[in-house]
């Protein structure tokens, strides 16, 4: 909506704030979160009695390793975040998400490794290979429909698993033991820059919800909404709903490698585990559990997906796969639409409500 | 003839079923004209045959002098052609504000319009920042009206607007669709045979898949035989 001030009656309010104050203020709770979570890694160290120094000249601590946890939500909340959008937003059922994700993953690896390419060549490579997949998502797309659209994407998947896992292909995806000893480059490296990767990883992380948020509410991703919605409405307002869904579906799978690539960057290894459907229902069970379609929502459910499956391994071991479960269950019983859809839908409600009210007292 | 709308004898299959068996509607510039019949027997599939969302195996359908019969439905819909479909087709995810945007066929469109929607339905004008499922039945069939009305539509497919709403504002659905009639010709399918008799000149009667009669609506009105056949109780 372009013109929401102007339509709904009222006059606009000359605006004295800057625009950054305003954005600020809208966007409270966003700038409250991304605040502690920058904060958060110095705050640990003051409170282990580790020195501001030590924390930005790299000492191991506890600080250390929650950065390196962190950094792994991070990672996470940007593949469910784009697998939202495709899922959630434009409505398309894809059950081949993994590989977008492994596919930047696995050519960061590659290419550094080797191919020795420098960090900005690989960074362009896999922002092609992103567009590549979705074309490839786009062939089908227009031919099926629903479940027969999540089999192909499947199968896609399937063969692309199959190939990285492949005896021929050892020497650059090694297989089933996963591709290791990729060459950290300088500039970027998470064992002796742990801070920096840990900002890196942030600000990437922000930057995506963001520019994400951006599409949808605009006028192209209304369209991908309302396709998904109704699709036969859509078409009979003139829009031919495929070029918006392959929209969507480009940008979701060029994070998704990006993702991937940041993946690559960080873990000493790339394990063939990323590109297997276990890793498409990883990125499912996030977005549920923090609410589909909400972007936020799946961001939220990165973090509880990853942090749970930590922290109750440690503290619980052999029956933390148990208790997980459980919880899991009973999110989806009590919070239907996931922690962020249903804390949205309660607030709507709430709002409706006091307009009622408000309309009521003014008529009567 | 110098009918805008011109749907010549069709054939429909939904799946394997022969849903139409030969329905030939004209539509003259400027007018309204009322799909009748009994429930089933294929007006909303003429509608949707003419918007290719269902689209006839044989027979012409031309608008403006050209065929379209055959082509992609958001093709058909840029030409000119608005759909209001029946059920309160909203897009119950965006608000209403939204409802109408996404409507535009150019930039503007809404805001040129504006005065004359939210002269019809002032009640949207308060709603423009709701989302569609805190509407009423009645405010959603407004809503869905008033997209129809965004881009500039020569003809308008309206698809039971009465259904399921309360006598007044039955009443304000009917005088908003006679001010359209002014800008664009008009294709109604209406259950309601007192509102389809008030409101249009012309009517066709579709019966099992196949039009059976047509003619002006003055002279179906007297004629209590005709009505009690295709339409049962009037």
């Amino acid at each position: 909506m372009t013109t929401p001030s102007r339509s709904d009656g009222r006059a606009v309010r000359p605006e004295k704030r800057s625009f950054i104050a305003r954005w600020l203020a809208d966007n409270g709770l966003l700038t409250a979160i991304v605040l502690a979570l920058a904060l958060l890694p110095f705050a640990l160290a003051l409170i282990n009695g580790q020195s501001i120094a030590s924390l930005v000249v790299n000492e191991s601590g506890s600080a250390k390793f929650i950065q390196g946890l962190l950094i792994e939500v991070y990672i996470l909340a940007v593949f469910a975040i784009s697998y939202d959008l495709v899922l959630g937003v434009a409505g398309l059922l894809s059950f081949g998400h993994a590989m977008f994700f492994a596919v930047g993953a696995y050519l960061t690896g590659i290419l550094l490794k080797n191919f020795g390419w420098p960090l900005w060549m690989t960074l362009l490579a896999v922002i092609g290979a992103g567009v590549l997949q979705a074309l490839l998502f786009g062939v089908v797309l227009p031919r099926v429909q629903g479940i027969t659209f999540a089999l192909v994407t499947l199968g896609f998947a399937a063969v692309f698993d199959i190939m990285i896992k492949s005896r021929e292909l050892a020497a650059w995806t090694g297989a089933d033991v996963g591709l290791q000893g990729i060459p950290r480059p300088d500039l970027l490296n998470p064992n002796t820059q742990r801070l920096r990767f840990y900002f890196v990883a942030l600000a990437f992380a922000v930057a995506v919800y963001l520019f994400y948020r951006r599409f949808v509410n605009s006028p192209t991703g209304r369209v991908c909404v309302a396709s998904r919605e109704n699709p036969d409405r859509a078409k009979m307002l003139g829009y031919n709903i495929f070029y918006f869904q392959l929209a969507a579906l480009t940008i979701a799978s060029i994070t998704a490698a990006l993702a991937g690539m940041l993946n690559a960057l960080y873990k000493p290894i790339v394990s063939p585990e990323i590109a297997s459907l276990g890793f498409t229902v990883d990125g499912l069970l996030m977005v549920l559990i923090g609410g589909i379609g909400t972007l936020s929502g799946a961001m939220v459910g990165a973090g509880v997906f990853r942090l749970m499956d930590f922290y109750f391994a440690k503290w619980f071991g052999e029956n933390a796969s148990f208790l997980i479960g459980v919880i899991y269950v009973a999110i989806v019983l009590f919070l239907p639409y996931g922690i962020v859809g249903t804390w949205q839908r309660r607030s709507i409600s709430r709002r409706k409500g006091w307009r009622r009210l408000l309309w009521f007292t003014r008529e009567s | 003839m110098n009918n805008l709308l011109e749907v010549q004898d069709i054939h429909t299959f939904i799946g394997q079923f022969h849903i139409l068996e030969g329905v030939t509607v004209g539509a003259p510039e400027g007018g309204i004209v009322a799909l009748l019949g009994r429930n089933g027997a294929g007006k909303t599939t003429t509608l949707k045959s003419i918007l290719g969302l269902t689209p006839p195996s044989q027979g012409r359908v031309v608008f403006d002098g050209q065929e379209i019969q055959g082509r992609a439905s958001y093709d058909i819909a840029s030409l000119g052609i608005g759909y209001v479909p029946e059920h309160r087709a909203i897009f119950r995810d965006l608000s209403v504000g939204e409802n109408l945007k996404i409507a535009e066929r150019r930039r503007g469109d809404l805001e040129r319009k504006e005065e004359l929607i939210f002269g019809l339905f002032p009640d949207l004008k308060r709603l423009i920042k709701l989302p569609g499922t805190s509407l009423s039945g009645g405010q959603q069939q407004m809503l869905a009206v008033a997209r129809a009305l965004v881009p500039d539509n020569r003809l308008l497919l309206i698809d039971e607007p009465s259904e399921g709403l309360a006598p007044v504002i039955i009443e304000s659905m009917m005088e908003a669709i006679r001010q359209l009639s002014g800008d664009s010709t008009i294709l109604l399918v209406e259950q309601n045979f007192i509102v389809a008799s008030r409101l249009a000149e012309r009517y066709v009667i579709i019966e099992e898949g196949r039009s059976v009669k047509a003619g002006l609506m003055a002279d179906l009105v007297d004629d209590h035989e005709t009505i009690q056949r295709y339409l049962g109780a009037a």
